[in-house]
C-alpha cells in the first residue's frame, strides 16, 4: 500500500504538471480560434477577455469573399503532395546508397548533402532564384516542388535507418539473380516502413509551410500557397486580424489533422531511425 | 563474348551506386550547391540587384570583419542560440521522460505537445505577436487582470530577445522532446532491470543508464537546434524586426536587410558565406567531439 | 574601374535553350494561351480600397482595348513589393508596370532598371502635374515614373478626449499648434483625458516620417545643394532631443518606435493614445474601426515653420517589359485627369495633377478631413521633396531607421545620433 502511495504520489503532480504545461502550449492556438471568430469591434480592445463576446463567422465570409481560399488550399495541397511523392523517393534511394553500397566518394559526397543542410536559404535565395527564374519555373508549382525535392535531413534519416537493415537479406536477393532497382524495391522498401512514414509526414509538412522560397517563386496571388496569403494579409496596412487568425488556423487545421492520425507511427518511426 | 558480358555486367554493378544517388545529386547540385558557389561569386561584387555590379575582391569581407553590426548580429546570434538550445533540449527532455511513464491519456497529451511543431512559421510569429503586443496583446491583458502591470514585451530591449525566445521555445520543445521519447523507448528494458538488481536507486538509474544511452539524440538535436537558431529569420521578422534598437538582430536579418533593404547584395552575399562557414566549422567540431564519444556514424 | 559587368546575364551566356528542354516542366503547367492578347502584370501594394480602385481602372482599360490583359499582383505592402520586384529584375522577370513610392523611384531610376518614359509621353506632358512631384520622378532631367497621387500627414485627435481637456482643435492652418501647445495637449490627453499615453507617430518602417519635424525645427538634413550631412548641428540635435522625449516621458507607447510593427491607428482607435500623426490613408480603417470615440483631423504641429511629410506612389514600366509602349500607355491611363480622381476620391488620397489639386473633389469618406490634408499637403518643403528622392535614399533611410530606434528605445544620446548619421550619411553620398 505503502508503496502504491509513493509510486502514484509523484505520478499525480507530474501528471497535473503536464496537463498544466499543455494548457499553456494550446493557448496559442486557442487564442488564434477565439480572435478569429471575435467580433471586429472588440480586436483592438486594450483589456481584452479570455472569451470572445459572441461568436462572429463574418470574418470566415469575409475571407471567403475576398481571397481566392478554396486556390491557396489546392495550391498547398497540390505541391506538399506532389513534393512528397518526389522527395521520399528519391531520398529513400539515396538514403539507401549511402547505408548499403561502397564506393568511392561516398562519404566525400555524403558530407556535402549534410553541408546543404546548414545552408541559410537567405544566403542562397538571388542565385537560387536566377536558376530558377532561367529555368522557366517562376508562378509554376514545379518552381517550388523541384528545388525542394532534395532534402538533406531527410536522406540522413534514410541514411540512420537503413545501416540497420541486415546485408544478409539483400545478398540473398542478389544471389537469386534479382535486379539492385527491384531489390530496392521488393526488399528494401517493404522494411522501411516506420521511415517512410516520417519522412512522408514531415516533408508534407515542410513543403505545407514553406515560406521563403515560395515567396519569391510564386507571384500571382492565383497561385499562391496558405502561408503567402497569410503573409499578404498579414502585411497589409491594416491588417484585418480575425481574418489573418481564420486563416492561420485553416492553414494548421490539415496539420493538426494529420498529426493527430498519424503521432504514433512517427514517434515509432522516429525512435527506428537510428536516431537512439 | 561471355567475359565480356561478365565485365559489363561488374561495371553496371558498379555503376548502380551512383545511379541511385543522381537524382539527388542533381538537384542538390542545381538548387543547393551552384547557389551557393554564386553567392560566393557575388560576395567579391558590390551588386545593387537591380543594376551593374562592380568587382570588389575581398572588400565586402574586410568590410565584414571592421563591422561593428556584423559582430554584434554574431554575439546577438549566440545568444540566441544560448537562450533556446540548452533550454529546450531540456524541457524536451523532461517531457519525454514525463510522457514515457504510464499516465492517463499520454498519447493526447504528447499531441498537445508537438503540435506547435507543425504550425509554420508565418503563423507562430503572427499569434506570437499578437499575444505578446504591449497594448492589445493578451498577455500584458492577463498580467494586468492579476494586478500586474504592463511589460513592453517587443519594444524594449531586454525584453524583445526574451519573448522571441520563449515563443521559439514554444515550437521547438515539442520536437525535442519527440527525438527524445523515440530515444527513451529503443533503450532495452533489461538494462533497467539489471541497474534494479545492482540496487541503483532511480537517480542512478538514469544517470548511469538512461543519459549516456541518449547520447546520440543528445548530439543530433544539437546539431539540428544549433542550425536552426543560426538560421532563424520569420520568427523574428515578424515579431520585432530586428529592433528595438539592435537586440534582436541576428546575422540572417542583417543579410535580408544588407540584400534587400539596403540593395547590398554582395556585402549580403559575404555574410551570408561567413555565416555558412562559421555553421559548418560548429557542426564539424560537435561531430568530432561526439563521435569520440559516442560512435555515430 | 573596368569592371562593371552584369551578373545576372552571365548565366544567359550558357547556352540557356539548351537546358531548358531538360526543364520541360514549364511546358506542362503553363498552358500556351492564344497569343492574340498582349498580357499585361502590374504589381502593387495596398488595402482594399486602393486594390478595388485599381481594379476598376483596369476593367475600363480593358473594355477600351479588348486586346490588352492586365493582371494585377497584390502586395500587402511597399516592403514585400520592393523585394519581389528587385529579385525578379535580376532575374529578367520583373513586372510590367509596378507601383513605387517617391523614396524608392530615384534607386530604380540610376539604376536603369525602368523605362525612361521620355519616349511615350509629349513634350509638356510633365507640365499639368504638381512641379514637385514631376521633379521627384525625374532623373538627370528625364521622366522614369508617371507621378500617380500623393498624401501627407496631419493630426487626428479624439474627439471626445479632446472635449474632456477642454481644447478645441485649431481651425486653420495658420492656427496650427505650436511644438509647446502640442505637447501640453498630448500630457493633458494622458493625465486627465482618459487616454493612457498622449499620442504616437505614425513612423513604424518609415524614419524618413521623421524630417518634417526637422523642417519644422528649422534644419535639414542635407545642405541646400544635397551633398554634405548637416543634422550635427543645435536644429538637428535638438528635434532628435524633442523627438526622443515623448518616449522619455511616456507620451508615447514605447511600442511605436521605427522598427516595431506596432499600428498606431489601432492604438487611436482603441483610446490607448489620444492623438495620432498619420496620414490620410488611414481614414477608411478608423471609419470602420474607431466606434467609441468620434474623431476629427487637424494640422500638423509647427515649431519655427510648417511642414508634413511627401507621401504617395507613381507608377512605372520596368526594363523587363515586353511591350513598353503598351506598359507607357496603361500608366498614362492611369494618371490621366479623369482616372486619378476616380482613384484619390475611392482610396483617400491626393491627387497630384494641378488641375486636380486646384479642384474640391468629393471624397466618399470624411471630406471635412481630407480638407485639412489638402491644406496639409502644401506645407511640403521642396528640400525635403529633394533630399528623400534622391538615388541613394534607401540606404539613408536604413541609417536614420536605425540610429532613431537606438535613440528611442535604447537611450542614444541626440548628440551621438546626429554624429552617426552624419558620418554614415556622408559615407553614402561620396
Amino acid at each position: 500500500m505503502t508503496v502504491r502511495m509513493k509510486r502514484s504520489f509523484p505520478d499525480a503532480a507530474i501528471w497535473l504538471a503536464l496537463v498544466a504545461g499543455a494548457l499553456v502550449m494550446l493557448f496559442p492556438i486557442y487564442w488564434m480560434a477565439v480572435t478569429a471568430v471575435r467580433p471586429r469591434a472588440e480586436i483592438f480592445e486594450a483589456l481584452v477577455s479570455l472569451l470572445p463576446g459572441r461568436v462572429d463567422w463574418g470574418n470566415l465570409a469575409e475571407l471567403w469573399r475576398r481571397q481566392p481560399l478554396l486556390g491557396w488550399l489546392t495550391n498547398s495541397a497540390f505541391i506538399a503532395v506532389v513534393a512528397v511523392i518526389i522527395t521520399v523517393f528519391v531520398n529513400l534511394l539515396c538514403g539507401y546508397t549511402f547505408a548499403k553500397f561502397r564506393f568511392p566518394g561516398r562519404d566525400i559526397l555524403f558530407f556535402a548533402i549534410l553541408g546543404a543542410l546548414m545552408i541559410p536559404i537567405q544566403v542562397i535565395l538571388v542565385p537560387e532564384f536566377l536558376i530558377t527564374a532561367w529555368l522557366g519555373l517562376l508562378n509554376s508549382p514545379w518552381g517550388v516542388i523541384l528545388p525542394r525535392a532534395a532534402e538533406a535531413f531527410g536522406i540522413f534519416m534514410v541514411r540512420q535507418f537503413m545501416v540497420s537493415i541486415p546485408d544478409e537479406l539483400i545478398e540473398a536477393a542478389r544471389l537469386d539473380g534479382a535486379g539492385e532497382f527491384r531489390i530496392f524495391l521488393r526488399v528494401v522498401l517493404p522494411l522501411s516502413r516506420p521511415v517512410i512514414a516520417v519522412l512522408v509526414i514531415f516533408t508534407f509538412m515542410w513543403r505545407w509551410n514553406d515560406f521563403a522560397w515560395p515567396l519569391v517563386i510564386l507571384t500571382d496571388r492565383d497561385s499562391f500557397t496558405l502561408p503567402l496569403g497569410l503573409n499578404l494579409l498579414r502585411g497589409e496596412v491594416n491588417p484585418e486580424w480575425g481574418q489573418v487568425m481564420m486563416l492561420a488556423l485553416l492553414s494548421i487545421a490539415p496539420m493538426l489533422l494529420i498529426f493527430l492520425a498519424f503521432q504514433r507511427q512517427l514517434i515509432q518511426g522516429i525512435a527506428s531511425t537510428g536516431l537512439k | 563474348m561471355g567475359t565480356m558480358a561478365a565485365r559489363w555486367a561488374k561495371r553496371r554493378h558498379k555503376l548502380v551506386p551512383y545511379v541511385f544517388i543522381a537524382p539527388n545529386v542533381v538537384l542538390f547540385t542545381a538548387f543547393s550547391f551552384l547557389p551557393l558557389l554564386y553567392a560566393v561569386y557575388i560576395s567579391f561584387f558590390d551588386w545593387s540587384l537591380i543594376g551593374d555590379a562592380e568587382w570588389l575582391g575581398v572588400g565586402n569581407y574586410t568590410r565584414l570583419m571592421r563591422d561593428p553590426l556584423f559582430w554584434r548580429a554574431l554575439v546577438n546570434t549566440l545568444l540566441y542560440a544560448l537562450a533556446t538550445v540548452p533550454t529546450g533540449m531540456a524541457i524536451g527532455l523532461a517531457l519525454a521522460l514525463a510522457l514515457n511513464r504510464k499516465l492517463p491519456g499520454r498519447t493526447f497529451i504528447r499531441s498537445i505537445y508537438f503540435l506547435p511543431v507543425v504550425v509554420s512559421a508565418v503563423a507562430t510569429g503572427t499569434i506570437a505577436a499578437w499575444l505578446f503586443n504591449d497594448n492589445y496583446g493578451v498577455i500584458n491583458s492577463i498580467l494586468v487582470r492579476l494586478g500586474g502591470s504592463r511589460v513592453a514585451w517587443l519594444s524594449t530591449p531586454q525584453w524583445a530577445l526574451p519573448s522571441i525566445a520563449i515563443a521559439t521555445l514554444w515550437v521547438r520543445s515539442g520536437f525535442n522532446m519527440v527525438v527524445y521519447l523515440a530515444a527513451l523507448q529503443s533503450i532495452p528494458r533489461i538494462y533497467y532491470e539489471a541497474a534494479r538488481i545492482d540496487g541503483a536507486s532511480a537517480t542512478r538509474q538514469f544517470l548511469h543508464v538512461t543519459l549516456p544511452l541518449l547520447g546520440p539524440a543528445t548530439f543530433l538535436l544539437l546539431v539540428l537546434d544549433i542550425i536552426h537558431s543560426f538560421q532563424v529569420f520569420d520568427l523574428i521578422y515578424v515579431m520585432t524586426g530586428g529592433g528595438p534598437g539592435f537586440s534582436t538582430t541576428m546575422v540572417v536579418q542583417y543579410i535580408y536587410k544588407s540584400a534587400f533593404v539596403t540593395s547590398e547584395m554582395g556585402y549580403a552575399s559575404a555574410m551570408g558565406v561567413a555565416l555558412y562557414v562559421l555553421i559548418l566549422a560548429f557542426t564539424i567540431v560537435q561531430w568530432r567531439a561526439s563521435r569520440q564519444k559516442e560512435n555515430v556514424l | 574601374m573596368t569592371g562593371r559587368i552584369d551578373l545576372t546575364t552571365d548565366i544567359g551566356t550558357l547556352g540557356r535553350r539548351t537546358l531548358l528542354g531538360a526543364a520541360a516542366a514549364t511546358a506542362l503547367t503553363r498552358p500556351t494561351r492564344a497569343q492574340a492578347k498582349t498580357q499585361l502584370t502590374m504589381t502593387v501594394w495596398g488595402a482594399q480600397a486602393e486594390q478595388d480602385a485599381f481594379n476598376a481602372i483596369i476593367a475600363k482599360y480593358q473594355a477600351a482595348h479588348p486586346d490588352v490583359a492586365i493582371k494585377l499582383e497584390v502586395f500587402g505592402n511597399g516592403m514585400q513589393l520592393y523585394q519581389q520586384v528587385d529579385t525578379r529584375l535580376a532575374g529578367r522577370q520583373a513586372p510590367d508596370i509596378f507601383r513605387v513610392q517617391y523614396q524608392q523611384i530615384g534607386r530604380y531610376a540610376s539604376a536603369r532598371a525602368v523605362a525612361d518614359m521620355s519616349k511615350f509621353i509629349d513634350k509638356d506632358y510633365g507640365s499639368a502635374f504638381g512641379p514637385a512631384f514631376w521633379n521627384a520622378v525625374s532623373y538627370k532631367g528625364r521622366p522614369y515614373a508617371i507621378p500617380h497621387h500623393t498624401d501627407t500627414f496631419a493630426l487626428y485627435y479624439n474627439r471626445d478626449m479632446l472635449a474632456k481637456i477642454g481644447v478645441e482643435a485649431p481651425s486653420s492652418l495658420e492656427k496650427s499648434w505650436s511644438w509647446e501647445e502640442f505637447i501640453r495637449i498630448a500630457r493633458a490627453m494622458k493625465e486627465k483625458g482618459g487616454a493612457p499615453y498622449g499620442f504616437a507617430m505614425s513612423w513604424q518602417n518609415a524614419a524618413y516620417r521623421w524630417l518634417p519635424f526637422l523642417y519644422q525645427h528649422g534644419g535639414t538634413l542635407l545642405n541646400a545643394d544635397l551633398t554634405r550631412a548637416v543634422l550635427a548641428n543645435q536644429a538637428g540635435v535638438g528635434t532628435i532631443g524633442w523627438t526622443q522625449s515623448w518616449f522619455k516621458e511616456g507620451l508615447v507607447p514605447p511600442s511605436t518606435s521605427i522598427k516595431s510593427s506596432e499600428q498606431p491607428q489601432a492604438l487611436f482607435a482603441n483610446g490607448t493614445i489620444g492623438l495620432l500623426l498619420a496620414g490620410d490613408w488611414q481614414i477608411p480603417f478608423l471609419n470602420g474601426n474607431m466606434t467609441k470615440w468620434g474623431w476629427g483631423v487637424t494640422y500638423m504641429p509647427r515649431d519655427v515653420a510648417m511642414a508634413s511629410d511627401l507621401g504617395g506612389n507613381c507608377l512605372t514600366v520596368s526594363r523587363d517589359a515586353k511591350n513598353p509602349e503598351i506598359a507607357a500607355d496603361v500608366v498614362k491611363f492611369f494618371c490621366n485627369e479623369e482616372n486619378m480622381r476616380d482613384f484619390v476620391v475611392n482610396a483617400q488620397f491626393l491627387p497630384v495633377r494641378k488641375a486636380l489639386m486646384a479642384e474640391k473633389l468629393p471624397y466618399k469618406l470624411r471630406p471635412d478631413a481630407m480638407q485639412v490634408f489638402v491644406e496639409q499637403s502644401a506645407t511640403i518643403p521642396d528640400h525635403l521633396v529633394s533630399t528623400v528622392t534622391m538615388p541613394n535614399f534607401s540606404k539613408i533611410n536604413a541609417v536614420l531607421t536605425d540610429q532613431f530606434d537606438l535613440a528611442f528605445t535604447s537611450g542614444q544620446d541626440p548628440a551621438a545620433t546626429a554624429k552617426a548619421i552624419d558620418e554614415q550619411t556622408q559615407a553614402l553620398l561620396a
